[in-house]
């Protein structure tokens, strides 16, 4: 039983841990684009970072094994060099994870972003500081409370993911049996007491972070 | 070597706009730049040179000020032009140079100080020093915060700070890099009076110091008064008049600039009637009346205005003599006298000519004349201090 609870449980976190980190590199950079840059067809691209954040996850799952899977571009790509496909594994789910809540961090960091008073910035560049450097120095951490706020739900987004996870890594136990996923088999093979008990817990780690949330971001005044 | 600041530039804001946001339509006529604002069509065209010295920018609100410093700095570039600071060329239309703003070593305290929130005072100040020597550095902090007085502040955060305090951090800050120029927005505008005052001779004393070029941006005529060795008056984009404060109060190029440093009783359609050789005067005939002007190179036939501050008016009893032309004296009924603190503003109105005039005069004189609203006196307006200017 035990063993039933703690492996959906360890690889859920590990799953969401290591998308929120990518989540975290990518979307800050992402949103700073957005925010500072103007660039041809920037519309387009923040259309197509929003979309998993309004499609449906089947849909998102479907497009992700196009793109993904044995015969997708990026899957033959990734066949060609590792010589396995990423279908049916943990970093599938990554995949997935990732695409799903990286809407969510693009945009709260962006709003953070512009929160952040362009003439603060030029103050830096004027006092001889790179563009780099200032983002560093200055424009990141005068942004952190809601770059924060946008990793903590993008952390919550990919605990709970499921139907592109089930699309792309599948229903393997003790291979891709996230814990979302555990409890539709748990509950689909009548077993609920392991289906109560998991979602017992997914329902406290939410708390956690909503509780998190509030306590983090609030303090984080400057 | 004299080495000063030279600025000659143009750049061109066009009409669009919306919030603010850059969706700029470059337009290039000949050799200006459009930009969008949510204000309309604006064109700033500037040139003017400057020595070590302190430089204030006096104008109206949308009359290029911040846009100046902005192209000066490298915030904004210009669409044409030449800016050199000392030896160094911060922008060449010609020669295509435009440094970076990184490199142009300059010192700017924006309008809200610009502090960043998350450093204390000494990391603030700290900022600009990169690549110099720890112990370099740690002199130069000590030497900024002993400079503008902010030895106990050097741990404290800027929401720990008041208004002045924040500024004389900014300046700090500013400073610490000894840049080749200082450009100061408005830095007063947030604080109050008796502030404003104790920093502008900060500021002043600072600059005799340093010794650096400092343009400084004010809304406020008596603190331009104040702190410059020149005034440069702004308006719609261009320099109306480049000088000294005594030039610019005594000698308004124009209707802008009379405007603008408070000139109250002005008087359009006036024409210069004829030159007076012997007294080196021009004589102006102004609708029904005449009145003597120190010659202000103006021709017989000018078109002009004239007018005269309300505090350069000088009021005789009645009983003191009679009107006299020749030296700008009339006799007036006093229609109002209202208390301004230690003056009190007089409306008064010409007997013979259809002329209101306002007068500001120190109370006490006002008692021990014994003047009274309804009463008569005599005004003088005396022809060093009354000034003339072309009509626009």
């Amino acid at each position: 039983m035990l063993d039933k609870i703690w492996f959906p449980l360890s690889l859920t976190l590990w799953v969401a841990a290591i998308s929120s980190i990518l989540v975290l590199c990518s979307g800050v950079t992402i949103a700073y684009v957005f925010a500072r840059r103007d660039f041809r067809g920037k519309w387009l691209a923040e259309l197509f970072v929003t979309l998993p954040l309004v499609l449906p996850p089947t849909v998102i799952g479907y497009l992700l094994v196009i793109l993904v899977g044995r015969n997708g571009v990026l899957g033959q790509m990734i066949f060609n060099v590792l010589g396995t496909g990423v279908m049916f594994t943990w970093q599938a789910a990554v995949i997935a994870a990732y695409t799903v809540s990286l809407p969510l961090m693009v945009h709260t960091a962006k709003a953070a972003i512009e929160g952040v008073d362009r003439e603060i910035e030029y103050a830096a560049y004027i006092l001889g500081k790179s563009e780099f450097e200032t983002v560093l120095q200055i424009t990141l951490p005068l942004a952190k409370k809601g770059i924060l706020a946008g990793l903590i739900l993008s952390f919550a987004r990919a605990i709970g993911e499921f139907g592109a996870t089930l699309m792309l890594a599948g229903n393997i136990p003790g291979k891709t049996n996230t814990m979302s996923i555990s409890i539709y088999s748990a509950f689909q093979a009548g077993n609920n007491e392991l289906a109560n008990l998991l979602v017992l817990i997914l329902v406290f780690m939410s708390l956690l972070t909503i509780a998190l949330t509030g306590r983090f971001v609030g303090k984080l005044e400057v | 070597m004299r080495l000063g600041v030279k600025v000659d530039l143009k750049k061109q804001y066009k009409e669009t706009e919306i919030n603010g946001k850059k969706s700029t339509k470059k337009v290039f006529t000949s050799t200006k730049k459009a930009f969008t604002s949510t204000k309309k069509a604006f064109t700033l065209d500037i040139s003017f040179e400057m020595e070590n010295e302190l430089v204030v920018l006096f104008g109206p609100s949308g009359s290029g000020k911040t846009t100046l410093f902005k192209c000066i700095s490298g915030i904004t570039e210009p669409d044409d032009g030449k800016i050199t600071v000392g030896s160094k060329v911060y922008y060449d239309k010609d020669q295509k140079i435009n440094l970076p703003i990184q490199k142009r070593n300059l010192g700017y305290v924006f309008q809200n100080y610009t502090l960043f929130p998350h450093m204390n005072v000494r990391k603030n100040i700290e900022c600009g020093l990169k690549g110099w020597e720890k112990e370099d550095k740690e002199a130069r902090v000590a030497e900024m915060l002993d400079l503008l007085h902010i030895e106990e502040l050097e741990t404290r955060y800027p929401s720990q700070l008041s208004g002045g305090q924040k500024q004389r951090v900014a300046l700090a800050r500013a400073l610490a890099p000894k840049p080749g120029i200082l450009l100061l927005d408005e830095p007063f505008s947030a604080l109050d009076m008796g502030i404003r005052t104790k920093l502008a001779e900060k500021i002043k004393n600072l600059q005799n110091k340093i010794g650096i070029p400092l343009l400084f941006i004010t809304h406020n005529f008596e603190e331009a008064f104040l702190l410059a060795d020149k005034i440069l008056i702004l308006h719609g984009g261009k320099a109306q008049q480049f000088g000294t404060p005594e030039e610019i109060f005594y000698h308004p190029e124009n209707r802008h600039v009379a405007d603008l440093i408070g000139l109250s009783n002005i008087f359009d359609e006036a024409k210069v009637e004829r030159y007076d050789e012997e007294s080196k005067n021009i004589i102006l005939k102004s609708e029904d009346m005449r009145i003597k002007v120190k010659s202000q190179n103006l021709k017989p036939g000018d078109k002009v205005s004239w007018g005269i501050h309300p505090e350069n008016i000088t009021l005789l009893l009645p009983d003191s003599g009679s009107e006299d032309h020749d030296e700008n004296i009339y006799s007036a009924h006093v229609n109002s006298i209202i208390n301004k603190g230690p003056k009190k503003r007089i409306t008064l109105k010409l007997v013979r000519q259809n002329k209101t005039l306002i007068a500001e005069v120190p109370a006490q004189f006002v008692d021990s004349m014994k003047l009274y609203a309804g009463g008569l006196c005599l005004v003088k307006l005396e022809t060093s201090k009354v000034v003339a200017f072309r009509s626009l």
